[in-house]
């Protein structure tokens, strides 16, 4: 599989731009005891299967640039959307069967939980960790997961049409 | 000899023809000595129909909240005169509405975006406020938008005290729609019901704004006791909010 063409396409990177403001539009529907899900991992996971490990962790990271504007503080989500990019770019060169709706769910979560673990540890240090951390990890990962099968497929499609010489 | 012994009564005679007259007697009596009961009843029972209604009524309100605006307005007049004479902060500056145009359910941090930014005069620090009191502070700014730290957010910090007892404390977020109060003395005399107000001491908020009421006491908790606040603002409900520039 050729995988290098994808971020040069401007609409394509563009479209990462939908993360923040569903980030920040939070529908009230898609909540869960009012935690949304994690709309970087539900962009991030094709993106990265479809267009390798560089493109996957470039794009993480500035995506994680652009999400770390919206909150106060110096913690940062660029480590662990950068790293999931990464692993997930690489897992996407070796199988396709990854992008099936249940393992496209597991890895979803898996992503939600340790870009989750990733934004506690740095709270942690700073001694502003909420007390219901745990319940915002589990939140965030069931509603994440739950989403993946759906919208993950859909930007695979869109993804691979951009692609024909992508299997 | 003979005419005059006609008119003569027994006091017998003149108790029994006499009685209800002394009845009526007893009761007007009665009646001026309780200052109207039973007349003024009877009165009000009567003229029930013919009471004033609820426009009235509602004229009344009015009036009355006119009265207690004016006087609200002149009492902080007062009170910033005083303040300013005291070299204290002042309580209050301009207000700006401005509409809240996000509320990101991330579950980290507590914040709302507000649809006015520098260009409307926000700054960073500026003190929101909803209907029912303190919501939180300003904390970053662009052009045309501003973040606001909830008084619930993990990282918020506010001074504030009890105005009953004015034992102060450091009002801190947990992440829950419940912050924490954390009292400065060991012996804390707060019970639950109690007000919370901005502290006077406070650099960063404008005294006495009203923040919530104590819901819980932990008198064991160390080093100081810990209350649980019971914010008065609706956080979740608030659409526009007033941002004390």
């Amino acid at each position: 599989m050729m995988m290098v063409d994808l971020w040069r396409r401007g609409w394509c990177l563009a479209s990462a731009l939908l993360v923040p403001l569903l980030a920040l539009a939070s529908p009230g529907l898609l909540q869960l005891d009012a935690i949304g899900p994690v709309w970087a991992v539900l962009w991030l996971l094709p993106w990265a299967l479809v267009d390798g490990p560089i493109s996957g962790a470039l794009v993480g990271a500035g995506l994680a640039l652009l999400l770390d504007g919206l909150h106060p503080g110096p913690v940062s989500e660029l480590p662990a959307l950068a790293g999931l990019g990464w692993w997930w770019g690489r897992l996407g060169r070796r199988s396709l069967v990854l992008e099936r709706f249940l393992p496209l769910a597991l890895l979803a979560v898996v992503g939600s939980l340790v870009l989750g673990v990733s934004l506690v540890l740095q709270l942690q240090l700073r001694g502003t960790l909420p007390v219901a951390a745990l319940h915002v990890l589990w939140a965030q990962a069931l509603l994440t997961g739950l989403l993946a099968p759906l919208v993950c497929s859909l930007w695979l499609l869109i993804w691979r049409q951009q692609l024909p010489g992508v299997r | 000899m003979q005419a005059g012994r006609g008119f003569r009564l027994s006091p017998q005679r003149l108790l029994l023809t006499g009685w209800p007259w002394m009845l009526l007697a007893l009761l007007l009596l009665a009646v001026r000595l309780s200052k109207g009961a039973g007349l003024s009843d009877l009165y009000a029972l009567v003229s029930r129909p013919f009471w004033p209604g609820t426009a009235q009524a509602e004229w009344l309100r009015a009036a009355q909240r006119l009265d207690q605006q004016s006087r609200l307005q002149s009492l902080e007049a007062d009170n910033q005169r005083l303040r300013r004479l005291l070299g204290l902060q002042q309580a209050a500056g301009p207000l700006l509405a401005a509409p809240v145009i996000a509320r990101p359910a991330s579950g980290w941090w507590q914040q709302l975006l507000l649809g006015k930014g520098a260009w409307q005069g926000v700054s960073s620090g500026a003190v929101v406020t909803a209907p029912g009191g303190l919501l939180g502070r300003v904390v970053t700014v662009t052009p045309s938008t501003a973040t606001v730290q909830l008084l619930t957010d993990p990282g918020s910090r506010i001074g504030v005290w009890v105005a009953r007892t004015g034992e102060h404390g450091l009002l801190l977020g947990t992440g829950t729609a419940r912050p924490v109060l954390r009292f400065l003395d060991r012996d804390a005399r707060v019970r639950p019901g109690d007000l919370v107000t901005t502290s006077p001491a406070s650099t960063l908020v404008p005294p006495n704004l009203t923040v919530g009421v104590v819901q819980n006491l932990d008198e064991q908790a160390m080093p100081a006791p810990e209350a649980l606040v019971q914010l008065s603002a609706p956080l979740a409900a608030v659409d526009w909010v007033q941002v004390r520039r």
